[in-house]
């Protein structure tokens, strides 16, 4: 393809277990503020934006078309909007496209999400089964995750002490972040004995409820620097869908994931993951996840997840230096919060994080049960 | 009395003792009538969970009476005929209280029909009426044959099915040669391989049956027709098809935010305030973030009202349920865009009027203004649209 | 310059449509979805395994689904895809097929499978409808899509009969259509000189909007297969090209029209239109155009939305009902299909209107063709607080 569309700036919230006191247009305003003061995009037909595209979801927003809420605070009066219905990070999938098919030349990204409105977030995603079967079974993301924690942990030699001690890093690393969920800091033992949501997951192992919105202004290549004089180049994106229902799987395959990384990599001229990138960001919803999504994008071998997490590999490949999902971010838009941290380390604005001269990196998504469907993107300096 | 779609209208009375549903039928007390035309009147009494109906000309003090036509009838009740079509065309009438009505698809489970036996002769003559319908003309490219069939026995007969230039006819006789022949002892055979229940390899090892002619195009049939299809299906009650029933709740907290927020603590106050937008100057009700046109933060409150004009006013005959609540609203309601005063153009305010005032109600247009109004204010304001209980005519 | 030259030309090579009716018990969702599926590939000729990726579009809280992608797989076919879903309102159906286009333009898959269902009988759907609007405020004030302020705006400009004949007439015509194509939900066979009765005897839903004016509640699915240039050439196919498609939001309004006229109000229809003719030269759209499949959910709406979307001025559009030009064999046909007052499974209905505009151009839509040539189509989305989509669809690549 030989063609880049530029990442110009990125804005957020800090990520809260509850913004109570703020609905989802106050969440999203000071992003597209903070957007239009980076950068000086405006709304012109023909210079500015036209079409934008925005990340939310009716379930959550317990709202029919949930971006038909969110309308005014994103610019969209008189212009294109549509909403990515499924985990943000395809967004950056979908804008690339709308960029490189020559339609647009300037796209606004937007999303939010706020788990602390609905009472029970496991509950919403229990809606994600079928009606019939496996609803009624009181399948969840969280269960159906089990299954597979416990058959990857038996593959790659993952111990309950390995998961405690990928929760004690990610802690450790989001006190460098300021846009990370506040929360104390635990030791191994407190993660050992927080108690078990379903075996062998824990209440320490699981993403904490969050509150969060974005902004991101993309553009192609040729404009770029009309609007930043730091763009970071998003060069390869790939994505996949598996089977629905558990039992028809190989739960600790990483089918998606490995076919979602293979299509980024070779769209990014990626030939080797495990040295290629200076940073990385997975979607770690639960601990286990972290080693599991390393082996699906090739950057510890397979089955080698326990002997991964001894060698001190996550610190070694700057994995997760921002704490991860399991220091905050929704479920719907954990991918896109992992390259927005991306785009800070690559644009040198990291802070006490920053990874030096950080030239290339990966970011993870995935919804559905069990990684169902994958994501990732590759941004370059 | 005469059927339709194979079912009498006397037998979806005469079966609704058995199919009706107490737990349907909780707290219902009601008479509902049934006039079909040309076919009589019933009457449905539900009280305690228990009903009774009877064949009376009589239809006074029912709830509702549904006025049709036998074929609507029977067709809606065995899903044949789709009701929402009947009743837009006015094809399927209700007098009388049309909530009422809704409650009895309630307190019934379907009605499914019985199937009358069809005898050997019944099938033949549907087996050869449909070949023209399943023929398949797009897989009879340049194909010129004829298939005859000799069938013996008490219902026996003789037919040929002629495939000529994408057509395809059908014959009750055999003339000159055809292609190739297709010759059964018993009529009873051909029917029972036909529906699959005996396969021709052992009628014709048996001698019952045989082929002369392009025997491979004999093979061929099923290449030209679609599947012969049996009415009567199993041969037993049509399968019901389960449909799960559930209601999805999930509590939700909506935080209203400071804007918001701040316009709902005023109604607490008996007052309206809106946003006004620095860049255009128009006002927002309720007041929210941002002028959507100028796409900047607004921060000029306003007190506004709270008496206004109707600028329009929704006459609502259907009322659907509410999302938050499940409950129904009374019908007919009016929803107003009010001009409250202070507001300029389309800066209208949504909310509801006193019903019994909706028929007095004027619209305004361009200088003209509509019906003067003012807000009923709710006695426990909590900070919510119910605040204001209604607006009603200013007089 | 915002709108920039397409990166390379696509294509619709393959469309698949369910029946659409109220009486779908006998699938679930995957396999009506399956259906649509099955007949777009059988159409274009190709098996699931040559589609790169798919895009899957219905909206959420109809059904009660959360990300109904995961569960469908079993009928969309995305095991191992790429997949994505992307949705928007009742706009949504033509949302994807852009986002097709799109994403076969960009380079990154060269074929691209939209699919948009959604199986009302499901849920409530006014009730749903009605969950869109803002939870503190117009939530309790609204009743789902049906509102009559568009008849009480049509009344006031032309006049009480004529205004009612108007509707009824396009209403009509709409049922005529839907009775030629064989996958339409409702057909009444009504006549015209049943005007007159139906104006009087159908129920009020609000104001006068009528029961007879408004769309069906239907289950269905419909799939597109998008192809690029360069493969339909490898695979000597014949597409029919997308030339350019527009979408036009705006935020939530409790005023559809204005009620003065010193504050006219902009309507996102004439603002799409006007964006996508000038910048694809159409400068007389109502000569251009062959077919138009435009969403119509309702009488009196799409009655003053031929205004909107041609750009015409005065009483042009209720001379073009009243003439019978929108007929199937008139002079600028829309909706021979029937439209969505004939079927209306709102997720796919977008959807819909673009596939039913492709075999308009391909001339493969049997008893509901045009008999004319059909060069240059039109198809609409509607959906959200009127948001609108415009796609322009071309037998030649000869722009």
């Amino acid at each position: 393809m030989g063609k880049r569309v530029a990442i110009c700036a990125v804005s957020q919230i800090k990520m809260d277990s509850d913004y109570w006191y703020m609905r989802f247009q106050n969440m999203l305003l000071p992003c597209l503020e903070s957007i239009v003061e980076q950068t000086g995009v405006t709304f012109d037909l023909e210079k500015g934006i036209r079409d934008i595209i925005t990340n939310s979801d009716d379930v959550f927003d317990a709202r029919t078309i949930s971006n038909n809420g969110v309308t005014d605070v994103v610019g969209a009066h008189f212009r294109g909007e549509e909403k990515m219905a499924q985990e943000g990070i395809n967004g950056l999938g979908y804008a690339m496209a709308s960029i490189l098919s020559g339609h647009d030349d300037v796209i606004l990204f937007m999303g939010h999400c706020k788990e602390s409105q609905t009472e029970n977030r496991l509950m919403n995603t229990n809606l994600a089964f079928d009606p019939f079967y496996t609803r009624p079974l009181g399948l969840d993301f969280l269960n159906a995750s089990a299954f597979q924690a416990r058959e990857y942990m038996k593959k790659s030699g993952v111990t309950d002490e390995h998961l405690a001690k990928v929760v004690v890093r990610s802690r450790k690393n989001a006190k460098k972040n300021p846009n990370a969920i506040e929360s104390k800091q635990v030791t191994l033992k407190e993660v050992m004995k927080s108690p078990l949501l379903a075996d062998p997951i824990r209440q320490l192992h699981q993403w904490p409820v969050t509150d969060w919105a974005f902004g991101m202004l993309l553009c192609c290549e040729e404009r770029a620097k009309e609007f930043t004089d730091n763009p970071v180049w998003l060069t390869g994106f790939g994505n996949c869908m598996d089977s629905f229902f558990l039992g028809d799987k190989d739960l600790t395959s990483n089918f998606s994931l490995k076919k979602a990384s293979e299509r980024a990599y070779k769209m990014a001229g990626i030939k080797d993951p495990k040295r290629d990138f200076d940073v990385v960001e997975l979607k770690d919803l639960f601990a286990y996840q972290l080693p599991m999504w390393a082996e699906g994008v090739g950057i510890v071998d397979e089955n080698k997840g326990g002997e991964w997490i001894d060698g001190d590999g996550p610190d070694k490949q700057n994995v997760n230096l921002s704490g991860g999902m399991l220091s905050g971010s929704p479920l719907l838009l954990g991918g896109v919060a992992r390259t927005i941290e991306c785009v800070l380390q690559l644009r040198g604005e990291a802070g006490k994080r920053q990874v030096k001269g950080a030239k290339r990196a990966i970011a993870q998504g995935t919804y559905g049960a069990a990684g169902q469907h994958q994501a990732v993107v590759i941004l370059e300096k | 009395m005469a059927e339709y779609f194979g079912v009498k209208v006397e037998d979806i009375f005469n079966t609704m003792q058995e199919r009706f549903r107490p737990e349907g039928a909780q707290g219902v007390d009601a008479s509902f009538g049934y006039d079909i035309t040309g076919e009589g009147k019933w009457k449905l009494t539900v009280r305690d969970e228990k009903m009774t109906i009877e064949q009376t000309g009589d239809l006074s003090g029912c709830a509702v009476v549904t006025v049709t036509d036998g074929e609507t009838f029977v067709g809606v009740n065995i899903g044949k005929v789709d009701g929402m079509s009947a009743f837009s065309s006015g094809k399927f009438k209700a007098e009388g209280d049309l909530g009422a009505l809704g409650k009895t698809a309630k307190m019934f489970r379907k009605f499914v029909p019985l199937k009358k036996e069809m005898s050997i002769r019944d099938y033949l003559m549907d087996m050869f009426g449909t070949v023209a319908s399943r023929f398949k003309a797009g897989a009879a490219e340049g194909v010129d044959v004829v298939f005859a069939f000799d069938l013996g026995g008490e219902y026996g007969g003789k037919w040929s099915v002629i495939i000529k230039d994408k057509t395809c006819r059908v014959i009750d006789r055999i003339e000159g040669k055809p292609t190739v022949k297709l010759e059964f002892m018993d009529a009873k055979d051909y029917v029972d391989f036909s529906l699959g229940k005996i396969d021709a390899q052992s009628l014709l090892a048996a001698g019952r049956a045989a082929v002369a002619g392009e025997i491979n195009l004999a093979l061929k049939w099923a290449e030209f027709f679609d599947k012969y299809v049996d009415p009567m299906g199993s041969g037993e009650k049509e399968q019901e098809l389960l449909v799960l029933k559930k209601t999805i709740s999930v509590e939700q907290r909506y935080a209203t935010g400071p804007v918001m927020g701040k316009f709902l603590n005023g109604l607490k106050d008996k007052k309206i305030i809106g946003l006004k937008c620095s860049g255009c100057g128009k006002i927002m009700l309720p007041a929210v973030e941002v002028c959507a046109d100028c796409r900047v933060r607004a921060s000029e409150w306003v007190e506004v009202g709270p008496k206004g004009q109707v600028r329009y006013m929704e006459y609502v005959y259907y009322a659907s349920p509410d999302p938050l609540t499940g409950e129904t609203r009374e019908t007919p309601y009016g929803m107003l865009n009010i001009l409250l005063d202070g507001c300029k153009g389309n800066e209208t305010f949504a909310h509801l009027v006193r019903r019994d005032q909706i028929d007095r109600i004027q619209n305004g247009w361009n200088e003209a203004s509509g019906t003067r109004v003012r807000p009923v204010w709710s006695k426990n304001r909590t900070g919510s649209i119910h605040d204001i209980e209604y607006f009603e005519i200013d007089e | 310059m915002a709108h920039r030259k397409k990166n390379r030309n696509v294509g619709i090579v393959g469309v698949g449509q369910t029946k659409y009716s109220s009486h779908r018990e006998d699938v679930n969702q995957p396999e009506m979805i399956h259906e649509a599926v099955s007949l777009a590939l059988e159409n274009a000729g190709i098996g699931l395994n040559d589609i790169d990726c798919i895009v899957h579009g219905n909206m959420e809280l109809f059904e009660m689904v959360f990300q109904p992608d995961l569960w469908h797989v079993i009928g969309t076919g995305a095991y191992g895809k790429s997949q994505y879903r992307i949705t928007t309102g009742g706009t949504v159906g033509a949302t994807i097929a852009c986002a097709a286009d799109n994403l076969v333009a960009s380079g990154m898959y060269d074929i691209v499978m939209a699919i948009g269902f959604e199986k009302l009988q499901e849920g409530h759907t006014t009730g749903g409808i009605t969950n869109m609007a803002d939870p503190l405020w117009f939530r309790h004030l609204q009743t789902g899509a049906l509102t009559g302020t568009k008849a009480y705006d049509m009344i006031r400009e032309f006049g009480e009969e004529r205004a009612n004949r108007a509707a009824m007439m396009y209403r009509i015509i709409m049922d005529k259509h839907a009775g030629l194509n064989p996958n339409a939900h409702r057909s009444f066979g009504l006549e015209f000189d049943q005007m007159g009765d139906l104006i009087k005897n159908s129920p009020k839903l609000v104001g006068d909007l009528k029961l007879i004016d408004m769309c069906s509640q239907s289950d269905g699915a419909c799939a597109v297969i998008f192809m690029s240039e360069e493969k339909a050439k490898q695979l000597s196919m014949k597409p029919v090209w997308i030339r350019d498609h527009v979408t036009v939001h705006r935020e939530e309004i409790f005023h559809l029209f204005g009620y003065d006229e010193k504050y006219p109000i902009t309507m996102t229809h004439t603002l799409a239109a006007e964006r996508l003719f000038k910048r694809n030269g159409i400068a007389k759209p109502l000569e251009y155009f062959d077919v138009f499949e435009m969403y119509d959910p309702a009488s009196w709406w799409a009655v003053d939305w031929i205004r909107d979307f041609f750009l015409l001025k005065g009483d042009e559009h209720l001379r073009l009902v009243e003439n019978k030009d929108i007929m199937i064999d008139g002079k600028m046909p829309i909706n021979p299909s029937g439209g969505v007052i004939g079927s209306n499974p709102i997720g796919a209905t977008a959807l819909v209107r673009v596939a039913e505009a492709a075999m308009q151009i391909r001339g493969d839509a049997g008893k509901h063709q045009i008999p004319r040539p059909v060069n240059h189509a039109l198809a609409s989305g509607f959906g959200g607080t009127m948001w609108t989509v415009l796609m322009m669809l071309e037998k030649e690549l000869n722009w």
